[in-house]
């Protein structure tokens, strides 16, 4: 067998690379620092139980990664802040950059503290991959470009997929209907998109009442009496947190959850606040992006839930996954931009291009950052009900959607997207 | 003498800061320009006048906002006419609700106030059109003296010409508020604090020199609100919550009331200290909490309290 | 509810010239103290009616808390009144942070107590029985406050010595220990009225900081340190929040402060002025 030349450079040229590759490799791995993560995490306020959740997340990824040898070899280190108003978040988020240097920052729940972050990450060239938190304002997003910001799905995905499955299940059977959703952008935006889509599948409905308490509200008797003299077929919230058993606590109380259909986009957020005694059954009831009780439930999912209710006798819920995914896709965008980097730990760019498009196992199942950074994720809704072993209600059947299916696509309007349906 | 050497060295040092110190604790120092500022003029309010206001966040909301609404919405991007704005729309504002305030003395004016303040909270918060509502409005990155210095990053714009552009209007409001509280406002405040019927006897106008006081701490509260603003990017309705109020009082407390440096000296602390504490435990409110108390049991007159009294400040 | 907290609110003023900024967080300590009292006493056997019982129990050993902290604010009855109201604001930063070390963040609630007296239908509107229990509990303790306050010897004191301190204080009266029980019978107040509230709510940890904001609303409107306008005033709120959010939801939280401010300027001693300023 003759050599040619050209196989000869080629084969020198392997050698050579292989060569190159052991010199960089070495110092890479002996270098040994650990991986500096930030997180910026609620610890106090309505917000507190969701970001004590994600921060749960995010370490039982963490334990894990460290475990089994770091990310190429390099331990993670977590850095934990707390979120609190914009302006203190910000701080914290220049500290955790200036500071400690952190490689990337992971957290945020509240989507006022987005607006403001998603700017800054830029300003600092801080990789920053938020929970929860959108860049959006209204519907529209604010930073179409953003090369740090890698933030979550959109706002209105939950109402989106509520709303399919209202028209589905519930079609023909209300006219009336009310909304009392938190007085936020988050709560607005969930609402117009429910009566968007209710038009677009052609149900004739007719507003009877839309009320908008503050977020945390702990008292709903004059809006419990509101609805009842405004007497909906229907009612749809987007309560998310503590406020959600209060609300349907008094709304119980006073009759209405028995004559009206319930339509709880994000309720899974407090899920065992939901007792059996105040929530009725076949009421839609969204878990965002996480069902602790999935039959068809991955092996790392039903690890990580036994693992929760353990060590905090409580069952998880949605933000945990949000949390955990942004610390394993971290992982694996820089194992990716290494493989590329033939091995060597790479430069924040590379980090940046390898997490457009990067892909990994949620708690959840797989996930993925769109290219142009949006998560891609699927969300957990169902009819709820009290047969199960819980003192609190569960959902079946299990519906899911994926974000392709319930979330507006690159750069394209919500409202125009929506129009664009076949239905 | 002293004292005025040890001024000259605290401002040459403060100059000098951003050669010396990494530029995280540099970006830490605006917010405490800013409510240096801010609190001048709370402290002519409480210090000099004997009024205590837990509604001064409303006027820095205020200034925070005026920012937002210039550099978002009328794209106004010179930082000389945000600050002429602020200081103009807080005098308007104050006018009629200082108007109100000034009647009362001690706790009614403290909860007339708080009351105001959490009425422009509501307002903030509820009228999204003109808002933006919870998520509040962007603050877009102001030009200094007509130059935008686009070849600076954010940070090495905020550790640098916005910095310099913070400490001299800081500058600038301490020297005018050591002549108002030289003037004979001032002294006519001061005498009205001692003792307002005496005052009233010997011919002050007690209602009108604290209604001048009043509108004077808006302008201040509104101008700090404005270079609060810039380093975060945002007004949000937070900045006018009646705990954000609290917070200032306690820096002025913390500083020293009495103190003509007291506020700037509570400002600064106040932020490093929450920089200190935060990182150390989730329990931090508790641990200022117990702060403040100590200082109102203990130390009433302040950090600067320590030092051996002022004359005629 | 309302109405409690503001009556503990004018109490302590109205005697001790004392604005306490933290009657919300005693009034959050309440409903967290309650929630664990009766969740306590149910497990061991408590009749699930009797429920109530265990609140009250909770709310009231709760205001063993008011003894030291009077004597806190004690250091300061000397100085300005501002300083009183700042070591009430550090009062309110502790609280919070006492609440969420001990109780956590996640909303604290009792499961299906609320309805145990079941609900009863008025014109064409279902209540349940447990919310007018509440309210003749509330209607009980004012009845109680006023006759406490001018029927007894304990009450002709407390009125002496919020009419003219030095007065009283000559003729005998410790002062102290007036204020002291005074006190404790506010934060008492404050406390029962968030254990009372729990059943057909969820202890948040904001609520602390929420609900001052409306009590003051309260107390204002009634007039400082006026129990009479405690309970005008905790009506008006109410209904005044009712309406607008019947009628126009986004002016809920503005209506409030308008009429505050408005009230403040027109009459401002407040509708029912106890003790002129």
């Amino acid at each position: 067998m003759r050599t040619t030349r050209r196989q000869f450079l080629a084969l020198s040229g392997g050698a050579l690379t292989t060569a190159a590759l052991r010199l960089d490799v070495a110092p890479a791995f002996a270098q040994n620092t650990p991986v500096k993560l930030g997180v910026l995490a609620a610890k106090a306020g309505v917000l507190a139980p969701v970001g004590e959740s994600g921060l749960r997340g995010v370490q039982w990824a963490t334990e894990r990664i460290n475990a089994a040898g770091g990310i190429l070899g390099r331990k993670i280190e977590l850095i934990v802040e707390e979120e609190s108003s914009p302006k203190d978040t910000v701080e914290r988020f220049r500290k955790l950059s200036l500071q400690d240097k952190v490689d990337a920052i992971s957290g945020v729940i509240s989507t006022g503290t987005g607006l403001a972050l998603g700017p800054v990450a830029e300003e600092m060239k801080t990789i920053w991959l938020s929970w929860d938190a959108t860049t959006q304002k209204g519907v529209e997003e604010t930073m179409p470009k953003p090369k740090y910001s890698f933030r979550s799905t959109d706002n209105e995905a939950e109402a989106v997929m509520a709303s399919i499955l209202t028209a589905r299940h519930f079609k023909g059977t209300f006219r009336t209907v009310a909304g009392i959703n938190p007085d936020y952008s988050y709560g607005r935006d969930n609402w117009a998109a429910f009566l968007a889509i209710m038009k677009k599948y052609g149900i004739e409905t007719q507003v009877v009442s839309e009320l908008w308490p503050k977020l945390g509200a702990t008292d709903f008797t004059a809006h419990v009496a509101a609805l009842q003299q405004a007497k909906p077929d229907l009612i749809f919230s987007c309560f998310w947190a503590g406020d959600t058993p209060i609300f349907l606590k008094q709304a119980h109380a006073a009759g209405l959850t028995a004559k009206a259909k319930l339509v709880l986009t994000t309720g899974g957020g407090v899920h065992e606040s939901l007792k059996k005694a105040f929530t009725p059954e076949g009421a839609i009831l969204g878990y965002n992006c996480l069902y602790f009780d999935w039959a068809k439930a991955s092996p790392l999912q039903k690890e990580f839930v036994r693992w929760h209710h353990e060590k905090f006798k409580e069952w998880p819920n949605y933000e945990s996954d949000h949390g955990y995914f942004t610390i394993v896709a971290y992982k694996a965008a820089v194992e990716r931009a290494a493989k590329a980097a033939a091995g060597k730990w790479p430069t924040q760019d590379a980090v940046i291009a390898a997490l457009e498009g990067v892909e990994a196992e949620s708690l959840s199942g797989p996930r993925r950052f769109r290219e142009d950074h949006i998560m891609e994720a699927t969300f957990f809704q169902g009819s709820t009900t009290h047969k199960n072993a819980y003192d609190f209600v569960t959902i079946d059947p299990v519906e899911t959607m994926t974000t392709k299916q319930i979330q507006k696509p690159s750069g394209v309007g919500l409202y125009d997207w929506i129009n664009s349906w076949k239905v | 003498m002293i004292r005025a050497a040890a001024g000259v060295a605290l401002v040459a040092l403060l100059l000098a800061m951003p050669r010396l110190a990494p530029p995280y604790p540099i970006t830490l120092l605006l917010p405490a320009f800013a409510y240096g500022i801010a609190l001048l003029g709370l402290n002519l309010l409480f210090g000099t006048t004997g009024l205590l206001s837990f509604g001064h966040a409303l006027f820095v909301a205020l200034g925070a906002y005026t920012a937002a609404w210039l550099t978002t919405r009328c794209h106004v991007m010179a930082f000389e006419a945000i600050v002429a704005v602020a200081a103009l729309a807080a005098a308007v504002v104050a006018v009629p609700v200082g108007l109100l305030c000034v009647r009362y003395v001690k706790i009614y004016f403290s909860m007339l106030t708080l009351a105001f303040g959490m009425l422009f909270y509501s307002f903030l918060y509820k009228f999204y059109a003109l808002t933006g509502g919870d998520e509040g409005i962007r603050v877009l990155r102001p030009s200094l003296l007509g130059r935008g210095f686009a070849d600076l990053d954010k940070v090495g714009f905020l550790t640098g010409p916005f910095y310099y552009y913070a400490l001299a209007m800081l500058a600038l409001a301490a020297l005018v508020m050591r002549r108002i509280a030289r003037s004979p406002l001032g002294l006519s405040l001061r005498a009205i604090r001692e003792n307002a019927d005496k005052a009233a006897f010997v011919g002050v106008s007690v209602r009108r020199y604290r209604f001048y006081a009043f509108v004077i701490a808006a302008v201040f509260g509104a101008v700090g609100g404005t270079l609060l603003a810039v380093p975060t990017g945002l007004a949000d309705p937070l900045l006018a919550y009646w705990t954000h109020s609290g917070n200032l009082v306690f820096m002025l407390l913390l500083g020293g009331f009495d103190h003509f440096l007291g506020p700037l000296v509570g400002a600064a602390a106040f932020i490093f200290l929450q920089d200190f504490v935060m990182s150390l435990t989730v329990y931090w409110r508790f641990v200022f909490g117990a702060l403040l108390a100590v200082i109102v049991i203990f130390f009433p007159r302040g950090l600067l309290g320590l030092l051996p009294p002022e004359r005629a400040a | 509810m309302l109405f409690l907290v503001a009556a503990g609110l004018q109490l302590v003023f109205g005697v001790q010239k004392i604005l306490n900024l933290a009657c919300g967080s005693f009034y959050a300590l309440g409903a967290y103290v309650g929630v664990s009292a009766a969740a306590w006493a149910l497990g061991h056997g408590l009749p699930a009616p009797l429920f109530v019982v265990a609140l009250l129990a909770g709310g009231l050993a709760l205001a063993v808390i008011g003894p030291p902290i009077e004597r806190l604010l004690g250091t300061v009855y000397d100085r300005d009144e501002s300083f009183q109201l700042l070591l009430t604001f550090a009062l309110v930063l502790m609280l919070e942070d006492v609440i969420r070390f001990v109780w956590g963040t996640a909303p604290v609630q009792l499961g299906d107590a609320y309805l145990v007296y079941g609900r009863i239908t008025v014109a064409g509107s279902t209540i349940p029985v447990y919310n007018l229990v509440v309210i003749a509990a509330s209607g009980l303790i004012a009845v109680g406050m006023g006759l406490l306050l001018t029927r007894t010897r304990f009450g002709r004191i407390v009125r002496a010595t919020a009419e003219n301190r030095e007065m009283s204080e000559a003729l005998g009266v410790d002062r102290r220990r007036v204020y002291a029980r005074v006190f404790t019978l506010g934060v008492a107040l404050g406390t029962v009225g968030g254990a009372l509230v729990i059943p057909a709510t969820a202890a948040v940890s904001e609520m602390a900081i929420d609900v001052i904001v409306e009590a003051f609303a309260v107390v204002v409107i009634g007039g400082l340190g006026s129990m009479r306008g405690a309970f005008v005033g905790a009506l008006i709120v109410g209904v005044l929040k009712a309406g607008a959010i019947a009628t126009w939801p986004e002016v809920e939280m503005l209506a409030i402060y308008v009429v505050v401010i408005g009230v403040l300027v027109l009459r401002p001693a407040g509708l029912f002025a106890g003790a002129a300023p």
